[in-house]
């Protein structure tokens, strides 16, 4: 029998971690080569998986669990054997460890050591350094367990288990590790007798449901305390999916207070058979009828918090400050106001600010390389090109379609394109590829009525550009008190990389040609 | 009055929920027919019926096991009526702690009937007549349970008489007739026959307590025989008649010949059924099934209307005191919106003759049918110090494990205290122990308890250390 594994590909530079949106196939299920087995969800894509080989599925990684690049996912098992065993009752995994033998059957272990490697974390990360232990040598884990969190420039992120078993520790907290060195090893099965059979039978239980859980055989393993069924079942959380801690793999009343619901809740039919419209069954208690000052607490997605992480990761990793202008927009108004009807005609596509502010700021990405360059390691990469990403808002939160060579493109080039990669955004339709290797943001808090505010960098990008709202405001001009309808923008920059000069005079620049948009033509 | 719990019955599963209800912040009441509190559990059942069991059981030790405990005794005799008092005394002392508990934890207390009047809204109607309304959010039917009867046999309560009336009775049966080898003819059949009765069980099935592992109702109809009990299994009985001083059972035996029995009382303990006389319940849109029972839902005990719940021996399942506390609990926390489980395999069954007997999870039958490969562990109480030593040695304990696994699937025990004996297989089987687990963890000693270690180290690897 041979396996085949299915690990997380590489799928953009920027991405180091993806989480499993939802499986198609099922454990155990019989699946066909390129036929789709699950999606991955990254902070800026979901992907499908296909499998790589005809075979038997066995699932690793759980919906909603969160993988490294090179995180494995799942098995195939090719054999024919393997193929025809039904998808009910799965059969242990050689790479299972051994079963928790009864002490009437003769115990056998399964000897095997996974050596646990730093992952490939993203192109241009080559050392990674572990920043803390959770669990110590010698110590029991469980697949998928996290072992270490290890650090990288570019994020933080956590080692799970491979393997259930003893760990071995290689390198020590503090140690700095390149990307395929070994940090760890898992004596898998190891904790019970010495070994002679390198794959042991694990018993089944016919009586007992089996857990599908192939990395703790045990009957009993993710069978919960009874506080701990109730616990979960208030959750929503099925226990198949959580770890247990306890003997054999059960779950303990602790396990279940600390597990998260991986996915939204859904009430499983069989933990809710009855749904009466009315829901009578669960009158709000006493205490909380007497008033409606409520709370709720509600699971974030796995977007929103690699959101979170990234941007918290973005202040603290960078020495970002923003610097300020105003822009007098009416020289664009009326530009805008006499040809939008021509424009409209000839290229299909409204004449809006955003492509003027495109236009802008390639022109002046091209004359202030540093503001379109990124730190690599050691060096900075400065860019020729100006591919310059736009945020657009989605219900599932921002998102930031690129637009390329926009120091190539025309107005009507650029309007079309920001309406195509709209459209894919909001039908959540992106592909990674459209998604990354931009060099300059520009970001528009402006529809929403934003007066000014100070963006965050859309890393590894050294600098954004903040659009807000247009005012009329009073201003003055020759000497005069004139209303002019005014907008603020703000460039927020790296200043590891960029000096103030190179970004207020790339502000300068961008302010100069909006107000006077004939230099956008004249290159001048 | 408007409340968020209603709860009609105060047995045990009607109290316990209505203290569960109140500690979780639910404005409850309850409503009792009788004078006093506590159900049938409290005041016709478990409680009087272990008090008698206790005080026959001492007159049977110092009427046959002090002299060799050397302790002699003269005049050594029966004072029922005493026995009988105290038993009450008992009573009253447990009917007045749920009083006390019921005002401890404010929930309000109607004496009188309770009846529908719609989904929401119960009448009281108490002693004197007077009628009170009162409303809620939900309501809970815990109206228990009330002794069953034979086509054919009408109780008549003087000499053709049920538990209750066995709980008080002026004087020791001469020749007591109890219809039902069951849970509670075994019981009430062991009291009198300890005092002197002569006791003759006519059962229809082939074997006592025969919901029980099989093993069970051997090992205790050898220990009840001792007491001077007679047995007639297959038996069906068909008339039952009060002559004035006597009373004469007729059967039909396995072969088909009408057989009779003559006795001065005879106990009717062929079962129970549940209780919902009085109730209405089709105001409230409900309607109980052929056999008395209130349907519920599996999952949540709800009744066909959802605000209304039903619990303990008026729904499915066993017509246990534990049982129905833990649905009394179940409901109260699913009003509120938790998610609490119950294991009904795991209730245990239990029998307090002496030897007592206990059984949880499944029994020998069970597993055969079920195709479950298994592996018995036995252990003989004589084999035991402490058993020796209490001269308790009648009795065994059996552990059923999975022939592979080694999970418990089911703890079997008669001897002494195994009523209290089984919660440890309760526990083990809650966590879904194998009988190894149990076997390596440290019982003290001298014990009953380690009984139930060395038939699970017979059933992990026939190595029990004592045997
Ligand atoms: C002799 C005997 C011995 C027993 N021994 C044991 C034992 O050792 N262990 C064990 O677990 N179980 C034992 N049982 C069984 C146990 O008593 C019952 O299972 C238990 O009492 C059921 O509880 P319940 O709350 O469902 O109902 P019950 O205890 O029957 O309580 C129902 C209550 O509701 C009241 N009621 C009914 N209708 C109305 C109405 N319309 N309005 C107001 N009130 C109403 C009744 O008066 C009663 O008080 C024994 C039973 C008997 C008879």
């Amino acid at each position: 029998m041979s396996q085949i594994e299915i690990k997380v590909p590489t799928v953009g530079e920027s991405i180091t971690e993806v989480t499993i949106g939802s499986w198609v196939k099922k454990d155990g299920e019989s699946v066909k080569r390129d036929e789709v087995i699950c999606s991955l969800d990254s902070d800026k894509a979901s992907f499908d998986v296909v499998s790589e080989a005809d075979g038997v599925l066995r699932v690793k990684a759980q919906e909603g669990d969160v993988l490294p690049i090179g995180g494995l996912i799942c098995v195939i098992e090719t054999s024919a054997e393997a193929a025809s065993a039904p998808a009910s009752t799965p059969a242990p995994v050689a790479s299972a460890p051994a079963p928790v033998a009864a002490a009437s059957v003769a115990p056998a272990t399964a000897a095997k050591i996974v050596e646990m490697k730093v992952p490939t974390v993203g192109e241009s990360v080559t050392e990674v350094t572990i920043a803390s232990w959770n669990k110590k040598d010698g110590d029991t884990v469980q697949l998928d367990e996290v072992l270490c969190e290890l650090e990288s420039d570019k994020a933080t992120f956590e080692l799970p288990a491979e393997a259930a078993g003893v760990l071995r520790i290689v390198a020590e907290a503090g140690s700095t590790l390149s990307i395929g060195a070994v940090i760890c090893k898992i004596e898998v099965g190891a904790g019970s007798a010495a070994a002679s059979a390198p794959v042991a039978e694990a018993p089944q239980s016919n009586g007992q449901a089996v857990t599908a859980n192939a990395s703790n055989d045990s009957y009993a393993a993710g069978h919960p305390s009874p506080a701990a069924a109730k616990i979960l079942a208030e959750k929503g959380i099925n226990p198949a999916s959580v770890a247990g801690s306890g003997v054999g793999g059960r779950l303990t009343k602790e396990d279940a207070i600390a597990a998260q619901p991986q996915t939204a809740p859904k009430p499983t039919p069989a933990e809710q058979p009855k749904a009466p419209v009315a829901a009578p069954a669960a009158p709000a208690p006493a205490p909380k009828a007497a008033d409606a000052r409520g709370q709720r607490r509600v699971k974030m997605t796995s977007l929103r918090k690699t959101i979170a992480r990234r941007l918290v990761a973005v202040k603290n990793e960078t020495a970002m400050l923003t610097t300020f202008n105003e822009v007098d927009m009416k020289p664009i108004m009326e530009l805008r106001n006499k040809y939008k009807d021509k424009f409209k005609e000839k290229h299909g596509v409204g004449l809006g600010f955003m492509s003027f502010f495109t236009r802008a700021c390639a022109v002046a990405l091209q004359e202030f390389p540093v503001v379109n360059a990124f730190i690599d390691g050691d060096e900075v990469v400065y860019n020729d090109f100006s591919d310059i990403s736009i945020a657009v808002s989605t219900e599932r939160g921002l998102v930031v379609p690129v637009i390329r060579n926009a120091e190539k493109m025309t107005f009507s080039q650029i309007e079309k394109e920001i309406i195509r990669l709209a459209g894919l955004a909001r039908d959540n339709k992106l592909t990674i590829d459209q998604m990354q290797g931009g060099t300059f943001t520009i970001t528009n808090g402006g529809i929403f009525g934003s007066m000014l505010s100070t963006p965050i960098i859309n890393a590894p990008q050294a600098a954004i550009l903040g659009m807000h709202n247009i005012v009329e405001r009073a201003v003055v001009v020759n000497g005069e008190i004139v209303i002019r309808p005014i907008m603020y923008v703000a460039l927020s920059y790296d200043h590891r990389t960029i000096d103030g000069r190179d970004s207020v005079s790339f502000l300068v620049r961008v302010k100069q040609l909006l107000e006077d948009p004939t230099r956008l033509l004249l290159e001048v | 009055m408007q409340y968020d719990v209603i709860v009609i019955g105060s047995g045990p599963g009607g109290y316990i929920c209505a203290i569960r209800c109140a500690q979780l912040g639910l404005k409850t009441a309850i409503i009792e027919k009788y004078k006093t509190l506590g159900g049938t559990c409290l005041n016709v059942g478990c409680i009087p019926s272990k008090a008698l069991l206790d005080s026959s059981e001492h007159y049977y030790n110092a009427s046959h096991t002090f002299a060799e405990h050397g302790i002699q005794l003269e005049n050594l005799k029966v004072d029922l009526a005493q026995m009988i008092a105290r038993k009450s005394e008992v009573v009253s002392q447990v009917c007045k702690g749920v009083e006390f508990l019921m005002k401890k934890n404010k929930i309000d207390v109607y004496q009188g009937l309770g009846s529908f009047v719609d989904k929401n809204t119960v009448k009281v109607t108490k002693e004197g007549g007077d009628i009170e309304m009162i409303t809620s959010k939900n309501i809970v039917i815990a109206t228990g349970s009330k002794p069953s009867s034979l086509p054919g046999v009408t109780i008549d309560k003087k000499r053709i008489i049920t538990s209750t009336e066995a709980l008080q009775l002026n004087e020791i049966p001469k020749h007591l007739i109890v219809i039902g080898a069951g849970v509670i003819g075994a019981e009430l059949g062991s009291v009198y026959a300890r005092i002197g009765a002569k006791v003759s069980f006519v059962e229809y099935a082939s074997a006592m307590i025969p919901t029980m592992d099989a093993t069970m109702g051997k090992e205790l109809q050898r220990t009840v025989k001792k007491l001077g009990a007679d047995f007639y299994f297959s038996h069906k009985v068909k008339t039952v008649e009060n002559t004035g001083d006597e009373v004469i059972v007729t059967a039909e035996n396995p072969k088909g010949e009408l057989v009779t029995f003559t006795g001065d009382y005879c106990l009717m303990s062929v079962g129970r059924k549940p209780y919902t006389d009085g109730l209405a319940l089709e105001n409230a849109g409900l309607v109980a099934d052929q056999r008395g029972k209130i349907e519920v839902d599996e999952h949540t005990l709800q009744t066909k209307v959802p605000n209304i719940y039903a619990i303990g021996d008026v729904i499915r399942g066993a017509m246990l005191a534990h049982k129905a506390e833990e649905e009394g609990v179940f409901v109260a926390e699913t009003i509120v919106g938790q998610k609490p489980h119950i294991n009904y395999l795991l209730i245990p069954n239990v029998v307090y003759t002496w030897p007592e007997v206990a059984g949880v999870g499944y029994t020998e039958d069970e597993l055969k049918a079920k195709g479950i490969a298994y592996k018995t562990g036995s252990f003989p109480f004589k084999a035991l110090g402490r058993a020796r030593a209490s001269m308790d040695i009648d009795g065994t304990v059996k552990v059923l494990a999975h022939k592979e696994t080694d999970e418990i699937l089911g703890a079997h025990i008669i001897g002494p205290r195994a009523a209290d004996m089984i919660a440890e297989a309760v526990v083990a089987m809650e966590y879904r122990a194998s009988a190894e687990d149990v076997s390596r963890m440290s019982h003290a000693h001298p014990t009953y308890t380690e009984a139930f270690k060395e038939a699970c180290l017979a059933a992990t690897g026939n190595r029990a250390l004592n045997a």
